[in-house]
């Protein structure tokens, strides 16, 4: 491991605002995930991650479509989706090593302590059972209520994601929702056992803005008033620097920039962290400068390189032959990056 | 200037079968779009904008209303059209993937639309090449399949396809939502750059504010098949005077955490089901502004100057409650600042 | 918003003409079969007078259409014809002969039902474990096995070596009474009339010609449900609720409701082909079924038997499908309302 020595800065130090004597919420060390190709080598689509979030805090994560995200999340939960599996790494839930959890123990957390929220609620939603018993069933199942209690659970619940007439809804199907009430349901479903910790896997997507806007309001509000933490995973930038308390950017199965929100996006130092907010900005002449023209599939990146190199306008000899190791620039401020801006 | 499209009252109503329902999904949309300006029309899902721009293509028959492009008209069916039209208006749709059949290759994909003009074989291949070139993509590309692209180039070789006609009108229904930011940014640099170089105008439809304010010159705001408002870029966005525009840009959230329109205007609920709609304002059931008189009648146009239009009675209510200048504007600004530092010396 | 009344109303309004397609379509397509009934029942030695009035005694002389208009007319006077070759009306024949055959396929059916089913889910919800393996195994095989060859092999075994079963020959021992008739159904007319011994007999007859159907229906049905369970339980529901910490049992057990409609389907469909399909296991047990019976009417131009068969066919197919029907309606909310 290249970085080992960075990793240990970057756990040791976790959150900015990290006050508490306690075990941080999530602490994930050296994960790594892995997909074994039909031939050769396998791939690694999350490399040696690490991450560590608070209690009550919201953790943003960034990144465009192949960056690992969807990956990342699911092995969170030790479910990455195949066939990939998770080859190294810790993950700690309050303190908690999830990777020494056989499987029954696992499931038995899932939806309990650590649950996820899910892109494209729809279907994602069992089509032939009413919300109401979707929601009930995770307290049945999760904290062995009697149905019953259950039942009333799920409509307190309904009633706290701001579903109108939620007696009615208890009874209603899946597609008879719109996509922002489907999404609603998701979040009832994930939040209903108040879980330490809860995965936002793109849960905004495809959602209206107006509607988006309500939704991410609503659960920020959930998340912060049962005591959880939530990493929230994006690809809109815009998200997190109104909705996450540090912000951290990923590219190709790594973090290439984690700060604090205002750090992160007034004072951002990854070549790649700056390119991403130049797209946002739609400034042709930022974008010229901080980018280079993308390359037809099947170009070739030198192996122990910087992930970015071939992307990187900044990028000298270096970069090419060494994989720079996530650093801390500043107080809790960590970039990837041999050459970063703002030296 | 004459205006290049010129649609009045435009009305499209899908009956539902097996009930005496219908879907009202475009109510009377006026709007005109003048040759090589880009009209930025706006809504969220259910708004209907993406039926405005099927019918303006001819994908669907309309309703009610008329559709006239360069003065001719073009609600009637494939067959009555001049053939003089043809090729005059093309599309670009939301998921490149699903607009490329799989199985044929770039170039084959990209001359397509040159069969139906007739174009001899040996002009449709040099057509092809230099239409990839125009969106940027290497002529090597003509010879692969599109799962071979990556999304943003696929949407690249859409946009080639629509453009080797020529057209003098381009419908673009959410080209970028399907992409990345950094493909998306690449994608509208490359429309504006085609338009300064063809001229063509645009009707950009899209629920991505922050993209419609950098390639729009005129927005419409759609809301249940309306236009609520619409006017110059500019003014529509530092000064929204309809209450859902004001919703709607006030939930944009641009990436800078200081810069977040607040606004006292919130929207709340969703747009309800363009089935049996009210009787008076569309918004009124969610709209903090809804008095009586919003629920008696569908609010007429009223004009604000410079074009700007807006269906609200009580817009100047609006205007007292909303001061705000431009936050798009002020983002640029500051991105500008931002990041400027550090840049790399130019090559 | 509908209910269940006007979605079964529009299903009704459409069984009588697919009940007279169905009628029109097999009568002229017997009718085309080669061969003279009139010839068949008098005999070589007939002479073409006896042959020509006997033609004309049946309404062989009329036209196709007016024939088939008088079969319509005596249908709807409940007379379905007269077989030659029992001499017996058809209606009564098949009166009962049909509960035999439906007897046997009903039990086959179960069975398949039985062992397809839990086979199917258990495969589909461990794929790469032994048991998948197994599963694949036996859908090939059953695919490929033929009943009769199958009945052949489970007669030798289990009556002529083992002797635990009776012989092959029909659905009760010559020496038991059978009991008054009110479903048809020997063991279950048995049950009703409290008569052991006339059950323990038809139930022991049974046994091989229900194991013959069951194991080779359980193919299909077998693989229908691990195709359709193992495709819900990659849906993104079912991914769902794994991440939400859902039991296995009970993931699966939505993922298997989710796949009910195609397996309904699959037994449904099996369950209509087997009236006539289960012929060669019929004849194997001498079991005397409707299906035997219609193939004896094709073979020698017996046109009456075929067609009430056809028609009683057609009609428990339709009542199947009606029933399948209001089974999707009950599983799933999304349709017809």
């Amino acid at each position: 491991m290249l970085n080992s020595a960075a990793t240990d800065v970057s756990a040791a130090n976790g959150g900015t605002e990290a006050t508490a004597a306690g075990p941080p919420m999530l602490a994930v060390r050296g994960l790594t995930v892995e997909f074994a190709a039909m031939a050769g080598a396998a791939v690694t689509a999350v490399r040696d991650f690490d991450l560590t979030i608070q209690p009550g805090e919201i953790f943003g994560l960034v990144g465009e479509s192949g960056a690992g995200k969807t990956t990342l999340a699911r092995a969170l939960l030790r479910l990455p989706p195949e066939p990939g599996r998770i080859a190294a790494g810790e993950i700690r839930l309050a303190g908690r090593n999830l990777m020494e959890l056989n499987e029954t123990e696992m499931q038995r957390l899932r939806g309990r302590d650590l649950s996820m929220i899910v892109p494209n609620p729809r279907a994602e939603l069992n089509p032939l059972l009413t919300v109401g018993e979707q929601i009930a069933t995770m307290t049945r199942v999760h904290l062995r209520v009697p149905s019953r209690e259950a039942r009333r659970m799920a409509l307190d619940m309904l009633r706290a994601v701001q579903i109108p007439d939620p007696e009615r809804r208890m009874g209603a199907f899946p597609h008879e929702m719109s996509g922002g009430m489907a999404q609603r349901i998701v979040i009832a479903i994930a939040l209903i056992c108040s879980p330490k910790f809860i995965v936002s896997d793109d849960a905004t997507s495809g959602l209206d803005v107006t509607v988006q806007a309500q939704i991410l309001e609503l659960l920020r509000r959930l998340v912060l008033d049962r005591g959880s933490a939530m990493l929230f995973i994006t690809r809109d930038i815009g998200i997190t620097a109104h909705f996450c308390d540090r912000v951290a950017v990923m590219y190709d199965g790594e973090v290439m920039e984690l700060a604090a929100r205002e750090d992160f996006f007034f004072r951002p130092r990854h070549p790649y962290t700056v390119m991403l907010m130049a797209a946002f900005s739609h400034n042709q002449r930022l974008r010229r400068m901080w980018s280079r023209p993308e390359a037809l599939p099947g170009a070739a990146e030198p192996a122990g390189a910087c992930r970015y190199v071939a992307r990187c306008p900044l990028a000298q000899d270096r970069c090419r032959a060494e994989h720079p190791a996530l650093r801390e620039l500043a107080l809790g401020h960590f970039a990837r990056c041999h050459f970063p801006v703002r030296p | 200037m004459t205006p290049l499209l010129e649609v009045r009252q435009l009305t499209k109503r899908f009956p539902i079968a097996g009930s005496r329902s219908v879907v009202q999904a475009v109510n009377g949309i006026s709007f005109t779009l003048a040759p090589g300006e880009t009209l930025g029309l706006v809504g969220e899902s259910g708004s209907g904008k993406t039926t405005v721009g099927r019918c303006i293509l001819g994908l669907t028959d309309i309703s009610d209303g008329s559709i006239a492009f360069n003065g001719a008209d073009l609600s009637l069916t494939r067959r009555q059209k001049p053939a003089s039209l043809r090729g005059q208006v093309q599309i670009v749709f939301q998921e490149p993937a699903d607009a490329l059949d799989p199985r044929m290759r770039i170039g084959a994909a990209v001359e397509e639309p040159l069969l139906a003009l007739g174009t001899p074989r040996d002009e449709r291949r040099a057509r092809a090449a230099e239409a990839v070139g125009f969106v940027g993509l290497d002529h090597r590309v003509l010879r692969l399949y599109p799962a071979e692209l990556s999304a943003g180039q696929q949407q690249r070789v859409g946009i080639a396809r629509a453009m080797i006609t020529r057209p003098k009108l381009l419908v673009l229904d959410e080209p970028t939502s399907a992409l990345d930011p950094t493909a998306r940014a690449d994608i509208i640099e490359l429309l504006v750059r085609l338009q300064k170089q063809f001229g063509t105008a645009y009707l950009f439809i899209s629920h991505d504010l922050s993209t419609v304010r950098f390639i729009s010159h005129r927005v419409a705001v759609m809301y249940l098949g309306m236009i609520v408002e619409q006017g110059d870029a500019a003014a529509v966005f530092a000064q929204p005077r309809h209450p859902y525009s004001v919703g709607l840009l006030s939930s944009v959230l641009l990436p800078n955490p200081h810069l977040r329109r607040a606004s006292s205007i919130s929207l709340s609920g969703e747009i309800p089901s363009p089935i049996n709609l009210p009787s008076g304002c569309y918004l009124a059931s969610r709209c903090p502004f809804a008095a009586d008189a919003c629920r008696a009648r569908v609010p007429p146009a009223e004009e604000l100057g410079g074009g700007h239009l807006v269906h609200c009675i009580r817009h100047e209510d609006v205007a007292q409650t909303e001061r705000t200048a431009d936050t798009f504007d002020r983002f640029q600004e500051e991105a500008e600042r931002i990041l400027s530092v550090g840049a790399p010396a130019p090559a | 918003m509908r209910g269940l009344l006007p979605f079964l109303g529009q299903r009704m309004l459409f069984i009588l003409p697919q009940l007279f397609g169905i009628l029109l379509v097999s009568f002229f397509l017997i009718k085309s079969i080669p061969g003279d009934p009139a010839v068949l029942m008098l005999g070589p030695t007939a002479t073409g007078d006896a042959v020509a009035a006997l033609r004309t005694k049946l309404g062989l002389d009329h036209a196709l259409p007016m024939q088939f208009w008088y079969f319509l007319v005596d249908l709807v006077h409940g007379d379905l014809g007269t077989s030659w070759q029992t001499t017996r009306p058809v209606l009564e024949d098949l009166l009962q002969r049909f509960p035999a055959t439906l007897e046997l396929v009903t039990f086959g059916l179960l069975l398949a039902i039985l062992v397809g089913v839990p086979f199917g889910v258990a495969s589909a919800s461990h794929e790469r474990g032994w048991l998948g393996r197994i599963a694949n195994a036996y859908g090939l095989t059953a695919g490929a096995l033929p009943d009769f060859w199958l009945a052949l092999v489970l007669i030798f075994v289990f009556y002529t070596i083992l002797q635990v079963v009776p012989a092959p020959l029909g659905r009760i021992d010559f020496a038991v009474l059978p009991p008054p008739t009110v479903t048809g159904f020997l063991t279950v007319d048995s049950l009703l009339a409290g008569d052991w011994a006339a059950f323990a007999s038809a139930a022991s007859h049974l046994c091989l010609p229900v194991l013959t159907l069951g194991l080779v229906n359980a193919g299909p049905i077998l693989k229908m449900t691990q195709s359709t369970v193992e495709r819900m339980l990659h849906s993104d529901y079912s991914r769902y609720e794994v991440l939400s910490g859902l039991p296995r049992g009970m993931v699966v057990r939505h993922a298997l409701r989710n796949a009910l409609p195609s397996i309904i389907t699959i037994i449904s469909v099996l369950y209509g082909y087997l009236l006539g399909g289960a012929v060669l296991v019929e004849i194997v047990f001498s079991w005397g079924g409707a299906g035997q019976y219609a193939v004896q009417g094709v073979l020698n131009s017996d046109i009456y038997p075929v067609l009430g068969f056809v028609l009683l066919s057609a009609i428990f197919s339709l009542f199947v499908y009606l029933a399948v029907d209001i089974l999707y309606f009950a599983i799933d909310p999304r349709i017809g309302r």
